[in-house]
Formats: structure tokens, sequence, C-alpha cells
């Protein structure tokens, strides 16, 4: 036994194990513990030898392929303020001031979502599912830089309770709770979390997002060239200097992160390859009703509907999420395609939200169990006609 | 014949494959019957400590069906009789005199077990103690003597890890192979189903007789019963096929044959925690400690069977009725530093999370480790990929914690094992005990009805 098993054995037994004084507080203890150490625990009935693989493996490995939306996202919140201030700053000092920014957010979500996933778990005396590690960076990303951090506190305190632990917990929700905590802050916030103001951390300074500007762009108009005279450039937007939420703006850092998840294949690709496939179909069936009296929105091209708003972010890092997507492979296909098709129906044709994807993941999420057992029935049909 | 290409599942890399030579080991001094390994009977006992007993002899038999009796496979006396929780019987240990007096039954001549009627069949197995060879589905019990069975299997492939390659022990032994068949061929109306490797060379099964032969290929499961029957004859509600190992064919055969209760058996001694790895020549019933002659066992997980489906005994422990196979690992249980930060060139998984899948080896140390805590199933995208059945296995399993007996029926429960699922618990990042959880579920349509 090494040196940190047995200090770790020598605490357990002294202040966490039963009839202790700390026991209820386990949940705690065992969640730092396994943190440092896997816990040595072996098997007690067939299969003798399990995978090396484990959940807190795979959640940190979703952790790991946000980061380059986190960095990169660090790094554009402090870029949009030298725009707002029309100061030059260094490439080093955007990412600082940035961070002084984006951290606090992080910090806040961790700190209070921990703390109920720490409280559920020891009131329902179960492991700390690492899940919320998760949940709390996606949040946190999802937000403007500009959010006052104690709705950050309220809007995770209500993904997490709300939208996970009252179902039982990670891996029993209905709705990815990260977007239910973003959907709540949105609609109880709105003047914090919409709107043209919120995404540089400037007092005073409103510039308008790609996708607001072609939201707003004259009838008949075309969406491009509006975002272009807006000063917006295609390479822009796939890079993600532009407004808006922290970890959203890069096309570019969401790829890198889709390329760690099919890589190491912790992420359903079907789900992916069903939103790009949706959301073409749709912009491109858009596209056929272009004209004189039509939403300008409908002469944007899908290359742009893929690279705005949130979508990258949404489908490659929220939709795949597997507990609340569809669980049978034709199901993903479907639940996949439909939330691409979504995001571009929410972003033209309901002008009260330019955005589309938080409420087209989340109206899925809910008709993912319902598409499942429609498969699983035409799978039992199937087995009851072959005779 | 058909060849029958199984492409989902997985063979996993794990060290400790036997060679495949055949030693004869010395007469094992204590052997024991396990009353356990058969699913669902109550056993009676009709012997006591002391009692001495010749190969044959009943020990107990079953108090819902008593005609079905499980005889001594070696003469000797009783030298223990253990109990388990419950006061449930564990084990009758025989010390043995190494004489093999044997009790004597009926003998038949080869050419007429294929014209015997089913019930003399049944009465001959049944009193010489091999009808607890003959299992069905569902539910993988020891098979109902009064119903008529689809269809029966012989399996003469197994694809769990280090397995026995079967085709080599049956060597020579063409004529109690032939009789078995021809023994099993009068049990039901239906064919005979024989199931081999893609390779199999073995006279013994490329000429059976009686019987129709299928090959399986690709990864484990392709050598699992139930693979076998969705592939050849898928069975619903109400249908009942059965199915019996290689090795105890021949044994139906020799009893048959000789009149005497067969108990030669050959088990593959596998696994890193042995040095000598071989096809032990050894009779029903040995034990680990004489199969593993010489190897320190102290730290080892001692396993009757394959470490996907076999059960642990322990290094005092003896081989289980169907087992043709032990394995032996490192039982393990290190706490590992940061196991969820680490690289793991040398961690064996079938996901892509570790660099041991980019960088891969012929073969790895698997220990019995659970390498993580338990957690709600969250990757339920995995199982599938492991079941090369028709079947939805998250939902299959919802069903079961749901209690939702018709469903589970409806998904096809009826036609698995929890060994058929042992690789979607391998491979569950969150440790979900998926085979226990089908078994509760077949256990409670048993009880049921």
């Amino acid at each position: 036994m090494s040196l940190f098993a047995k200090i770790s054995k020598e605490i357990e037994e002294k202040y966490f194990s039963k009839g202790k004084p700390l026991e209820k507080m386990f949940p705690l203890f065992d969640a730092l513990d396994t943190f440092l150490l896997t816990p040595g625990k072996t098997t007690k009935q067939a299969p003798h030898v399990r995978d090396a693989v484990d959940i807190k493996r795979v959640m940190i490995f979703v952790v790991l392929a946000l980061t380059p939306c986190i960095l990169m996202g660090m790094y554009n919140v402090g870029y949009q303020m030298s725009v707002a201030e029309g100061l030059e700053y260094s490439v080093l000092a955007c990412f600082g001031a940035g961070a002084l920014k984006v951290l606090p957010i992080i910090i806040v979500t961790y700190a209070v979502g921990g703390l109920w996933e720490g409280l559920f778990a020891i009131v329902r005396n179960h492991e700390i599912n690492e899940g919320f590690l998760v949940t709390g960076i996606l949040f946190a990303l999802t937000l403007p830089p500009t959010i006052p951090l104690w709705q950050v506190a309220v809007g995770i305190s209500f993904g997490v309770v709300i939208g996970k632990e009252i179902f039982g917990g990670t891996g029993y929700n209905v709705l990815n709770p990260a977007l239910t905590a973003r959907a709540f802050v949105f609609f109880a916030y709105p003047a914090q979390m919409s709107g043209d103001a919120v995404w540089a951390a400037v007092d005073g300074f409103s510039k308008a997002t790609p996708l607001a500007v072609a939201a707003i762009a004259e009838r008949g108009t075309d969406a491009v060239e509006a975002i272009q005279n807006a000063g917006y450039t295609f390479q822009d937007v796939f890079l993600g200097f532009i407004p808006g939420s922290i970890g959203e703006t890069s096309a570019l850092a969401c790829l890198l992160g889709l390329a760690f998840l099919l890589i190491t294949r912790v992420a359903s690709w079907r789900v992916m390859a069903g939103c790009v496939i949706g959301l073409v179909a749709m912009s491109l069936f858009f596209g056929l009703f272009k004209g004189e009296n039509s939403l300008a929105f409908f002469s944007l091209p899908p290359q742009w509907h893929l690279i705005m708003g949130g979508f990258a972010f949404g489908a490659v890092f929220m939709a795949t999420d597997p507990v609340s997507s569809s669980a049978t492979d034709a199901g993903r296909w479907i639940y996949g395609i439909l939330i691409g098709a979504l995001v571009v129906l929410i972003r033209m044709v309901n002008p009260a939200y330019p955005e589309g994807v938080m409420l087209a993941i989340l109206f899925m999420n809910v008709f993912a169990p319902t598409i499942d057992h429609f498969v699983v029935q035409a799978q039992i049909k199937r087995r009851s006609a072959r005779g | 014949m058909a060849e029958f290409q199984i492409k989902k599942g997985k063979d996993l890399k794990i060290k400790g494959q036997a060679a495949k030579e055949v030693v004869e080991l010395p007469f094992p001094s204590t052997i024991a019957l396990q009353p356990q390994d058969f699913r669902g009977i109550k056993p009676r006992l009709a012997v006591k400590v002391g009692d001495s007993v010749k190969v044959g002899s009943k020990l107990f038999i079953d108090k819902t069906n008593e005609d079905i009796a499980f005889l001594s496979p070696a003469s000797g006396t009783v030298e223990a009789i253990t109990r388990g929780a419950k006061r449930a019987l564990m084990e009758i240990v025989i010390k043995t005199d190494g004489n093999q007096d044997a009790e004597a039954f009926a003998t038949f001549r080869a050419e007429e077990i294929a014209r015997l009627a089913k019930s003399d069949v049944i009465k001959a197995l049944l009193s010489g103690g091999l009808w607890p060879a003959v299992r069905q589905r569902p539910f993988s019990c020891i098979a109902d003597t009064s119903a008529e069975p689809k269809s029966i299997f012989v399996r003469a492939v197994n694809t769990d890890p280090l397995a026995m390659d079967v085709d080599v022990v049956l060597e020579g032994l063409e004529k109690e192979f032939q009789a078995g068949l021809d023994a099993l061929k009068t049990l039901t109306q239906g064919e005979v189903f024989l199931c081999t490797a893609p390779d199999a060379k073995s006279k013994v099964l490329t000429e059976a007789q009686n019987v129709i032969t299928h090959r399986f290929s690709g990864p484990h499961p392709a050598g699992n019963v139930s693979t076998h029957i969705y592939n050849i004859d898928k069975i619903e509600k109400g249908d009942t096929v059965w199915y019996v190992e290689a090795q105890d064919v021949v044994r139906i055969g020799q009893l048959l044959l000789t009149g005497t209760h067969p108990v030669e058996k050959y088990v593959a001694v596998t696994g890193e925690g042995v040095e000598k790895r071989y096809y032990a020549k050894t009779i029903i019933g040995a034990s680990i400690k004489d199969l593993t002659a010489g190897s320190d066992l102290m730290g080892q997980r001692c396993i009757s069977g394959s470490v996907l489906s076999g059960k642990s005994v322990g290094a005092d422990g003896y081989v289980c009725f169907y087992d043709s196979q032990v394995t032996i690992i490192p039982e393990g249980g290190d706490r590992r530093l940061l196991g969820w930060l680490v690289p793991g060139f040398d961690l064996y998984t079938l996901s892509n999370t570790y660099a041991s899948a980019f960088v891969p080896r012929a073969e790895y140390s698997l220990d019995a480790d659970t390498n993580g805590g338990e957690r709600a199933i969250v990757c339920n995208h995995l199982y599938d990929k492991y079941v090369p059945l028709d079947i939805p296995v998250y939902f299959l399993l919802k069903a079961v914690i749901a209690n939702d007996i018709e469903s589970a029926e409806a998904m096809g429960i009826l036609e698995v094992d929890e060994e058929d699922f042992a690789l979607c618990t391998f491979a569950c990042p969150s440790k979900t005990e998926v085979g226990a959880i089908i078994r509760q579920g077949l256990d409670v349509i048993q009880k049921e009805g």
C-alpha cells in the first residue's frame, strides 16, 4: 500500500467511517479521496476484470475537450473589451483582462454548483458525481461576460437542483442541467442575458452580435452583406473574434474540442452529424423562399449558420450529453437532425430570440425519450415479426 | 452447414493463454461437487460425512424433481459437507481412494442408441447422473425432463478470454461423441445443432453425423450459446431449447456405451497468476490446488471459468460442474495516484481514453480491480456494441430495474443469459453490473412463471 493510500485509510477510519463524528460527510471525503487515488475496490462477481476507464475520466475528458473554448473565450472577452474601449491590447493583455472576467464566473459556478452537489450527496448518501464538473464549466461558458455573479449563482443553483437533482441526480435527468440553468437566467434576467450591451465588459458599450445583425436586417436585403457591413468577416466569425457568450464564439475552438471528443470516442458522432445535416437542410430550405419581401435571414447560407451563435458549441458539447439525448443509434440521428432544423427555425421565424440553439436542444431533450420509445417499439415489432 | 460471422463483440487482450498441450495430472486427492453450480435446484443430501461412496453414488438430489441425481465423480469417503449463508449447501467434499470403484448402469450398443425412445434416454441420463449436463433456455437451468425442446445445441466453441480450444481435447473420442449426439437426437423432434469454431479440424467435429454443423467466427461472444440460438433457431415466449457442452456430449456417450458414470474432464489452466499453463486431464470437481500444482496462489483471484463469466472460488475451491477452464489472475486493488490523469500505456481499455488505445500491446495484465467507482449509467451508447443479438440492452436494463417484465420479455430477455452482457459490464465506465441485473430479471420471470 502506498503512503497516500495509508494516510487516506487512517483519515477515513478516524473521522469518516461508520459511527465516527464526520460519518455524514463521507461523500465529500470520498470525492476528494478518489480524486487523488483510484478507489482500489475489486470486483465481487463476474466479470472479474473491468475496463480501465471510469466516469471520472470520461467527465474530465469532456472538460479537457472544452479547454480550447475556455482559453479562446478568455482571450476574446479581453479582445472585445479592447475593441469597446478603442485601445490596442497586446495578446497577453487581452487574455489577462478576459481571464479576470471569466475566472470569477467559473469559480462561482463551481463553488455554488459543487455546494449543491455535495449537499445532495450527503443527504442522499451517494457519491458525488463528476458530472457537475462538466455542467459547471458548460454553464459558465454559455454566459455573457458581463453577467452579475449573483445571477451566476442563482442560475447554477436552478440548473443543478431543478434540472438534475430532483430527478435523482446525474444519469436520471431529462434536461441538460447546464442548459436548464442558462434557460433560467435567460428568461429570469433578460436584461443581463440578451440585447446588444451585455457582450463586452465595458460599461455603456453596445454592439450587436452577427446573429442579431442578421435578425434585424431589413426585409429583402442580403443577410451576409448586412453582417459584413457591421464589420464581421467570415474569418472573424469562424475564429471567434466577435461579441457573444464566453465560450461559444469560436467555431474553431469547438472544432478542436470536437476532434478531441471524436478521437477519444467520448461523445456520439451521430448526434453531431445529425445537427449539421438538420441545420444545413433547413437553412437551404428557407433559402428557397428568399425574395424581396422575405426576412433577410432567409438569404443566410448554411456555412454562416454553422459558425454563428452557439450552434457549434451546442452541437458539440450540449446536444451530445448522453443522458439527456436519445439512447438509440437511430434515435440519435433523428434527435440531432431535429435539433439542427429547430435551430434554424427558431433563428429565422421567431424574431424574439435570434439565438435558437439553447431552446432547440432543451426542446429535443424533452422529446428524446419519445423518440427512443418509438425506436425501441420498432425493434420489438421487428423481433416479433421474425417468426 | 453455414458459417456465421459475428461482428459485434470483443476479444479481450488478456495475458495468460494456456499452451495447447494435454498434461495428465496425478489423480486428485480430494474433489468436490458444488450444488450451487446448478441453477434453480433445491438440493437434498443423500450422504453424510464419513459415508463411503463409489463413482456414481448419489451425493444429493433435487427436491423439486427427485429423479435428478447428482453423482459422485470418485470413490472414497465423504470428508466434509460445507454450508454457506442461510445454510445453503456449498460443497460436498470427497476424499478419494484412487480405486474408482463404480456403480453400474445400463449399457447400450453404439448402433442402437439412435433408435432408442426419448423416455429411455432420459431415464438412462437421469440414473447415470448426466441429466444435469443438459441445460435449457430460457433461464439456463437444468432441462425440464417433461419439456419438448424445439432443438438442441451442442457447444464445441468457446470464445471466452483464454478459453480452451475444445477441438484439441476431443481428439480420438469420435465414438463416444457420436454416441452422445445420437442420444441427444432422440430427445428432440427438431434438429441437433453442432456449433464449432471456424477452424475446427478434429474429425470428431468435422465428421459428426446425425447433426447440422454450423461454424461461428468473430470476436467473443461468437461462442456463447445465446449467439448460436439467435442465429440458428430463435426462441420466442413458450419455446424451449436445450444445450450441452461438447465435453459433456462425450460423457453422455461414455455413460451409454460403458454403463459407468463418466468423470474424465479436460480443464484449461490459464491466467497470468499461474506459471505452468496447460490443458489438464483430470476428473469432475478437481480442486484449484491440484490443477495449479505448485503455483503460489496468495493474492491471486482463483476463478472457475473465464474472467468474464466465471465464478471466484478461492484458492481452496473446486472447478464448477460446467466449467472447462480455471483462470488465475492477480487480485489487484492497489490504489493508483490520479487515475483520471495518467496516460496509461499499460492500462487496458475498450474506450479511447488511455494511451494504450493508440499504442496497443499484444496483451495486457488485468487484475480484479474495478478501476473506478459505481455511478449512474451515463454512457448508454456503449452496450449495444458488445451484444450481437437484436436486443436494446440499455432499455432492457431499464425495464428490468423498473420491474417491467412484459417489456423485458418483448425486448428478448428470455433469449439471453447474464454471460451475454459480461462485455457490457466490462466496458461500462459507470461500473454497472449489467449481467447481474439481467439475471435478477430472469429470476423474477422464472419464479412468477
